[in-house]
């Protein structure tokens, strides 16, 4: 057997292993909004395999393949043990590399390939820096890396958390691009991207990579050489706890677990032990594992808003009574519930950390 | 008027599809039934239904009604094509009447969510299928459904009080009646629950609801192999005790679920009666007494969940173990083939031993599990779907599965449904009963547009 045939029979395999049995229904968020079958797990597994067998791509299968979030809930639950994500992305892909893609896609790709971000935004990535990009050092253990959306459309965000961690020896990348999240989630190669921003973790000497943004920490884990460890704000946060001098306050808040790194990578202690330490926790009604999506995942946010608009306000509508924020740890997740339900106030971990400090 | 302008006009345009990959993704349930439709539908009230019934009844469209598509014999598989009505959007709980100690819903109800809201009102309602998170309550009445507590709640057709019906010729029916009990006329309620969308299609259903117990306990029995827990079924049966649940985990369920949730750390041995009784504090525990002492004899080992999480983990795994014989390989998927034989409870042994010897005759792993209380087996085989040679033993495997169940005085399905996957059957099984079903076939649906190819009819 050729490595090609080998690798073609591996695909339709993870395809396969799905039996079928529909419990995927019962959690898939974009399911829930749309009810029809090809917007499911199942269903979009069935398009994989119709596509294995020569099945021509239309838009119809275009949307079925995009409209997914990611999310991994299906995964999660999947009691044959299929991977729904990775085989949906995998289909992404050899659609891509067949120019079948939507509008959406292209103009993604178009983007971060010439401005460096998804956002199409030419501005300084590091506006938010001012007189301080003098802490930009060019060694230093670790890598803050910010992100495109903290960067762009949360610099107050970005510019707290490289406050918190520049004492920790902490720099950032002189030029940072995106991540290569969002390519890499919609079917495209990031080579070029996660290249010019590994050349310059090296040059740093980092040992980790710090990131506060849910996408950026699973593409660095998963799509990066394995050179450098990554942690996530929270993560980084939640071990130095003790040297914050955290104020506590008397407030009480709910999280949502990011799916890319909570269901992805199992990051849900930190973000907690570091909310306890400040203020009361009071969860959602599905947490960890279970968590809902907060629908902004996958290129669904760019891709198909109104439906991302839709699964936000599902999640939001499982906030409990009398908190005073939202707190996550990802800036899609923030930017998505912000707008699925406007009159609760959605906060980054970041900041309510901040808010403890002062 | 072309077929698909009606039916915008009676739905609205965004409830047909006729989308490839729409279309493909109803082609299937998860049994190995294929069938292409020409239109999916989803209608959101009886009034739509009726008048797409009407419609395709005067140009003899099919018309196969599907809940989650969750079934295990292609029951919801359009294989003469037509029409596929997708139920599932109508998924109103119309009425919890516990005074009447009855549930009024639509057919697109999710099981596990009907009893979400009855526990709010410290009831439930009894069948108790695998798929409870995810399958309708219109697809388990229309397949007579029940699952893991059947043992002593019996299956669907104890609970329909009264279904409304959509009649082949688009009239609407109501079958029974509010109240508990009734004898007027045919029952045709019995008649419909079970009959898989041949009869009429089920746009309203009113259930007879339970109260929940006040206490349920697991009682865990280890046996060296399956015979052995087969006959502590028997002689824990007969002694008189009614479990709320008699479920059988050979070896390879077994590893299964301990591969989906380790956390579960069941016992390495050849077979693992599960059973549960419920009731009040004292008959819960005066049960698991008597089925240690009923089983001692032949289990090498009896004891209970210590906690409540303990006996719910443990059901919920169970729930998932048919599909999960998919994690013990990364190269073979679980096949529905064969899965559901019932033979008499004395007869389990004997099945057992079959399914053991079937499974090396065709040199083929078959995993057995399920509601062995009610003598109902279920067999589960994987395999490499990339490799023919694989698919010809499944096959022929199942069919010997089924052919030894009749031969047993069993059935070729006791509770999944015998759709497309087991119709070649029903006259084996049935005899000169299968020309009464005709009858009423032809009687009630002269145009053969319900769900045309299912059921032997």
């Amino acid at each position: 057997m050729t490595e090609s045939e080998d690798k073609s029979d591996s695909y339709l395999r993870s395809i396969l292993k799905c039996v079928r049995c529909g419990t995927c229904r019962s959690v898939c968020p974009v399911f829930d909004e749309l009810g029809w079958e090809s917007s499911g797990a199942r269903g979009r597994m069935l398009i994989a395999h119709a596509l294995s067998q020569g099945m021509d791509v239309d838009s119809d299968v275009l949307n079925s393949l995009n409209t997914c979030t990611t999310c991994g809930l299906c995964e999660q639950n999947c009691p044959s043990g299929a991977k729904p994500p990775d085989v949906i992305e995998d289909t992404r892909r050899q659609l891509v590399l067949k120019n079948k893609m939507t509008d959406k896609q292209a103009e993604l790709r178009e983007n971060v390939t010439k401005y460096g971000n998804p956002l199409a935004e030419t501005s300084d990535r590091y506006s938010w820096l001012g007189q301080e990009s003098a802490d930009i050092k060019s060694h230093a253990e670790y890598v803050f890396f910010v992100g495109c959306l903290e960067s762009y459309r949360y610099p107050e965000v970005a510019k707290t958390t490289f406050d918190i961690l520049k004492k920790f020896d902490v720099t950032l990348l002189p030029n940072e691009h995106c991540c290569g999240s969002p390519l890499i989630r919609t079917g495209f190669e990031a080579d070029d991207v996660t290249e010019e921003n590994v050349e310059q973790i090296r040059k740093i000497g980092a040992h980790t990579v710090i990131t506060g943004c849910a996408g950026c920490y699973t593409t660095f884990k998963n799509d990066y050489p394995d050179e450098f460890n990554v942690k996530h704000v929270s993560e980084f946060l939640a071990d130095h706890i003790d040297e914050l001098d955290l104020n506590p306050l008397d407030i009480t808040v709910t999280y949502h677990d990011p799916c890319h790194i909570g269901r992805k990578h199992g990051i849900y202690e930190a973000p907690r032990k570091v909310i306890k330490a400040i203020c009361n926790l009071k969860e959602m009604n599905s947490i960890r594992e279970s968590a809902r999506c907060c629908g902004g995942g996958g290129g669904v946010l760019s891709g198909y808003p109104e439906l991302s608009h839709s699964i936000a306000e599902t999640r939001m509508a499982e906030v409990p009574e009398g908190v005073d924020y939202v707190v996550t740890s990802c800036p899609m997740c923030r930017r998505n519930l912000s707008r699925g339900n406007k009159n609760i106030p959605v906060i980054d971990l970041v900041e309510l950390v901040a808010l403890a400090i002062k | 008027m072309k077929y698909i302008e009606k039916l915008h006009e009676i739905v609205g345009k965004n409830r047909v599809s006729t989308s490839s990959p729409e279309l493909y993704c109803y082609s299937c349930d998860a049994s190995q039934i294929k069938g292409m439709p020409d239109y999916v539908v989803r209608p959101d009230s009886t009034e739509q239904v009726s008048k797409i019934v009407q419609f395709a009844n005067k140009h003899k469209i099919p018309v196969t009604s599907r809940g989650a598509g969750t079934g295990l014999a292609g029951g919801a598989v359009p294989i003469s094509g037509g029409i596929v009505l997708d139920l599932s959007s109508m998924n109103r709980i119309l009425d919890v009447d516990i005074e009447n100690l009855q549930v009024a819903v639509e057919p697109g109800v999710v099981h596990a969510k009907l009893n979400e809201k009855l526990k709010y009102h410290g009831f439930f309602f009894p069948p108790d299928p695998g798929s409870s998170a995810m399958c309708t309550i219109g697809g388990l009445i229309a397949n007579n459904g029940s699952g893991m507590r059947s043992v002593k709640y019996g299956t669907s057709s104890r609970y329909a009080l009264d279904l409304e019906v959509v009649m082949a010729d688009g009239t609407v029916i109501n079958t029974g009646s509010k109240t508990l009990k009734t004898v007027a006329g045919y029952n045709l309620t019995g008649l419909m629950v079970g009959s898989e969308g041949t009869l009429g299609i089920i746009t309203k259903a009113v259930l007879k609801v339970a109260p929940l117990p006040k206490a349920r306990t697991v009682i865990l029995a280890s046996f060296e192999n399956p015979e052995l827990a087969g006959e502590g079924v028997v002689k824990t049966l007969s002694s008189g005790i009614v479990p709320s649940a008699c479920e059988i985990l050979d070896k390879t369920a077994i590893e299964a679920l301990n591969a989906f949730d380790p956390n579960l750390n069941l016992p390495d041995v050849g077979a693992i009666l599960m059973f549960e009784v419920d009731g009040t504090g004292g008959a819960v525990e005066e049960g698991a007494k008597l089925i240690e002492s009923s089983c001692s004899s032949l289990a090498t080992n009896v004891k209970s969940a210590s906690t409540k999480q303990e006996s719910e983990e443990l059901w919920r795994a169970r729930r998932l173990v048919g599909a999960a014989i998919s994690r013990l390989d990364p190269n073979r998927t679980r096949v529905y083939v064969g899965e559901d034989v019932g033979v008499p409870i004395k007869e389990i042994p004997k099945m057992l031993k079959k399914v053991r010897e079937i499974s090396e005759e065709f040199n083929i792993p078959i995993m057995t599990y399920g509601h062995i209380g009610d003598g109902n087996l279920h067999t589960g085989m994987a395999i490499d779907v990339l490799d023919d040679s694989q698919w010809d033993s499944l096959n022929k495997a199942g069919d010997k599965i089924h052919r030894t169940a009749i031969e047993l005085g069993g059935t070729v399905s006791a509770e999944h449904g015998i759709g497309g996957a087991r119709s070649k059957y029903m006259e084996l099984e049935l005899g000169p009963a299968l020309d009464v079903m005709l009858n009423i076939k032809n009687a009630l649906d002269p145009n053969n547009i319900l769900n045309p190819g299912k059921l032997g009819v």
